[in-house]
């Protein structure tokens, strides 16, 4: 199998680029993938806002607001530099500034106008939420003084916090919810559709070029050997190519993520991602029969492997895009990948009807990578017959 | 003679098809894409009003006050809730199951909760309850103190709720941090510009290609050549990132502040500190074009990625925890120029960062500018 046997060469002789390749995306998706991962409570717990708190009074009353807004906040010490404050807001280390003037307690307790200052992320969640409990502790402050007017502001704090105490019982009516789910691996097979698309392209494409020199093909078509064979040694290297760049990919999750591999979700995974890693091999094939330079390859390969990720959820999570977008990268098979993905991580049950929508997103997917392979042979024999 | 070799190395240089994809057309690809990526993600941290729905319970005396509290915050352009009625517990899980509601409230002598997950809108609806339970407490505590209270109107003061924050503005600008993808994108456009320097560089040293071994032939000063040449690129370059910045700003609305001349200049020091930075790779390193390009694009990305065009919080994170990095990456330093237009008021630190481009561009110019001058070639 000779040709069988240079695509190997070629292969080895690029091993280090592709190598490179792998290790940098294997960073990325291990750092993005890290990032994503949240954390699966079964309990309710109450959220907390990022709250930076500058008070330039310290009054009893004060120091138990604090206190009490720390169940619902989550305090960020900044220094009370405009541009700090700014740059924190922006890059959300915290969503909620809160300053409280002098003199606050006292216009409060008598009954007046002051206000505390706000800076907030304009409309956020966060703001509504950290507003209804500042609101509620100086209201009932407010109340207090207005009727008991002789109490003092630490009889007062006491007051306040036994009121507040307590908790509204929650229920938590979730759906069993699967390991899966917000996993870590859910993240990294998402981001393997980027890395192995990169890596793919970038491998095949290069034999493709190679192969597809005027004077080797032509040194190749009167060599005693039939087109179909070239054909086939060719598509085996480079299945070759790509399973070994699939096992490599996937090790990495089974070492990365060990709570995942016990559970049945992982297989539909797997499957998924072969199934994908089928069909970017035979785009990959397509793109080496019609590039004819290596630049120009580096140029198409980052385009086609970034863009379908953008907008098919890899990076920023389907749920988040727009739909017309989401129209858009249906045209594309890594949406279809992703789409699985998503669904695969949230099964509990394994039957029929639940692996339905599954099935048929890898069918797209196969879909795809019949009419890449069928796209690529037709356009490859009609280049042979023009030759 | 300027005009001669600017115009020619202009055409050779708009010729080269690869360097205009990858300084033109791939940066406004990519600002495409995370334009389409990236739009609805500030609306996730946005208030809605959010989905509830209220069993009640049968007892008046519990139903009527909780209800009335309801309806006082699912009224009006800032209300809380879009309240549901729901006529029984069966029909508001079903709602809740469906994804119709965030979560209900079983009104009682307690009030509970039943919610799907733990996210802020069901934080929102626990902290309404808990207010509820609390003013309750607090009027009961107050009126068996002082019976009398009742007769002062201390129900409606209940009722009577004060504001007691008032919104301020952080500066004149929306902290929107999508837009920080959008600078450091132009940032690393400018930097891609480097290679446009290297290849200005590479076409007057005789012992690197043909080209310049031929343009070293003509009786022409070499720096002559050379600043036509570079002015050419520059031309070029900057060309292409005022392209960039005209489809960002009015193709895909990303705001630059209202400072549009600063805006202007910082895109063109930006692009000579590009060139600049090629120039004096190309320079230093004598062999190896694969090198130089590797070198060239390990230091625009992992400077891009350093200043949050693939991570937001990396920028934040370095500026906090290795603040010597931020004035040693050129990518940051454009980035930050930028940034700073948009969301200071006050000019300082766009100034900081201008100048110390400045200073880049300077260190590299006159390393290149002592590196290339007086090479003689004896035979070639």
């Amino acid at each position: 199998m000779p040709v069988f046997k240079l695509c190997l060469k070629i292969f080895l002789h690029n091993w280090i680029s592709v190598s490179i390749y792998i290790v940098i995306f294997l960073a990325i998706s291990i750092a993005l993938a890290t990032n994503g991962t949240s954390e699966l409570s079964n309990g309710y717990s109450q959220k907390k806002a990022k709250v930076a708190f500058i008070s330039k009074e310290k009054t009893p009353l004060t120091e138990a607001f604090r206190h009490e807004l720390s169940r619902s906040a989550q305090f960020v010490n900044l220094p009370d530099r405009t541009e700090e404050l700014q740059d924190a807001l922006f890059f959300r280390q915290v969503t909620y500034i809160l300053r409280i003037p002098k003199g606050f307690t006292d216009s409060v307790l008598n009954g007046g106008s002051a206000q505390m200052k706000k800076t907030v992320v304009p409309g956020s969640i966060q703001n509504a939420y950290v507003d209804i409990n500042v609101d509620q502790y100086w209201n009932l402050a407010r109340l207090y003084a207005k009727h008991e007017p002789d109490i003092s502001q630490e009889e007062l704090a006491e007051r306040l916090q036994e009121n507040l105490s307590g908790e509204t019982p929650v229920q938590i009516k979730a759906h069993q919810s699967a390991k899966t789910s917000g996993s870590f691996s859910l993240y990294y097979f998402n981001y393997f559709a980027y890395a192995l698309s990169a890596v793919l392209i970038m491998g095949i494409s290069t034999i493709m070029i190679v192969f597809n020199k005027q004077d080797l093909s032509r040194r190749h078509r009167c060599s005693p050997l039939s087109a179909g064979s070239v054909n086939a040694q060719l598509i085996m290297a480079n299945l070759l190519f790509a399973a070994i760049a699939w096992v490599i990919l996937i090790a990495f999750d089974f070492l990365l993520d060990t709570g995942s591999y016990s559970t049945q979700n992982i297989i539909y995974f797997l499957i998924n991602s072969l199934v994908f890693t089928g069909c970017m091999t035979s785009m990959s094939y397509l793109i080496g029969t019609l590039m004819k330079n290596l630049e120009a390859m580096s140029a198409v390969c980052n385009v086609i492997t970034l863009g379908p990720c953008f907008i098919s959820g890899v990076f920023v999570p389907q749920e988040f895009l727009n739909d017309t977008v989401l129209k858009l990268a249906s045209f594309t098979p890594t949406y279809w990948y992703v789409q699985a993905n998503a669904h695969i991580a949230k099964l509990t049950q394994f039957g029929w009807s639940d692996l339905s929508s599954i099935i048929y997103s890898m069918t797209v997917v196969i879909a795809f990578a019949v009419a890449f392979a069928a796209l690529s042979l037709v356009i490859g024999k009609r280049k042979r017959l023009m030759d | 003679m300027f005009a001669h070799v600017f115009r020619y190395r202009f055409k050779c240089l708009i010729r080269d098809k690869q360097l205009v994809f990858w300084t033109l057309l791939f940066p406004i690809l990519l600002a495409t894409f995370f334009y389409l990526a990236f739009m609805n993600l500030n609306d996730d941290e946005a208030f809605h009003p959010i989905d509830a729905a209220v069993v009640v319970s049968g007892h008046n005396q519990y139903d009527a006050p909780f209800k009335s509290a309801l309806n006082s915050v699912s009224k009006g352009k800032n209300r809380l809730f879009n309240m549901k009625a729901a006529s029984n517990q069966e029909e508001a899980a079903e709602w809740l199951k469906q994804g119709k509601i965030d979560g209900y409230y079983t009104s009682g002598k307690t009030i509970k909760l039943t919610v799907k997950e733990s996210g802020f809108n069901q934080s929102i609806m626990t902290t309404f309850a808990d207010q509820y339970r609390s003013s309750n407490s607090a009027v009961m505590q107050i009126a068996s103190d002082h019976p009398e209270a009742l007769q002062n109107g201390l129900l409606n003061d209940v009722g009577n709720r004060q504001n007691y924050v008032k919104e301020i503005s952080g500066g004149s600008a929306e902290p929107n941090n999508i837009l920080n993808y959008f600078y450091s994108l132009i940032a690393m456009a400018c930097l891609y510009g480097s290679f446009w320097g290297m290849k200005e560089v590479s076409d007057i040293q005789a012992n690197i290609t043909d080209r310049a071994a031929r343009v070293n032939m003509a009786p022409v000063h070499k720096l002559k050549a050379f600043i036509a040449g570079s002015s050419a690129a520059l031309v070029i370059l900057y060309t292409e990132i005022l392209i960039l910045l005209t489809y960002l700003r009015l193709g895909l609305n990303i705001s630059f502040g209202p400072r549009t001349g600063y805006v202007l200049l910082t895109a063109l020091v930006g692009s000579v500190l590009g060139l600049s930075f090629g120039a004096f790779i190309s320079a230093l390193i004598k062999k190896g074009g694969g090198l130089k390009v590797a070198i060239l694009m390990v230091v625009t990305m992992v400077g891009s990625f350093l200043s949050g065009m693939m991570f937001l919080d990396m920028k934040y994170i370095i500026a906090e925890y290795l603040p010597p990095l931020v004035w040693l990456n050129p990518v940051n330093l454009l980035t930050d120029a930028f940034y700073a237009l948009y969301y200071y008021d006050s000019l300082n630190r766009y100034a900081l960062n201008v100048g110390a481009m400045l200073l880049f561009i300077v260190l590299f110019s006159a390393a290149t500018y002592l590196i290339v001058r007086r090479r003689k070639y004896a035979s070639l």
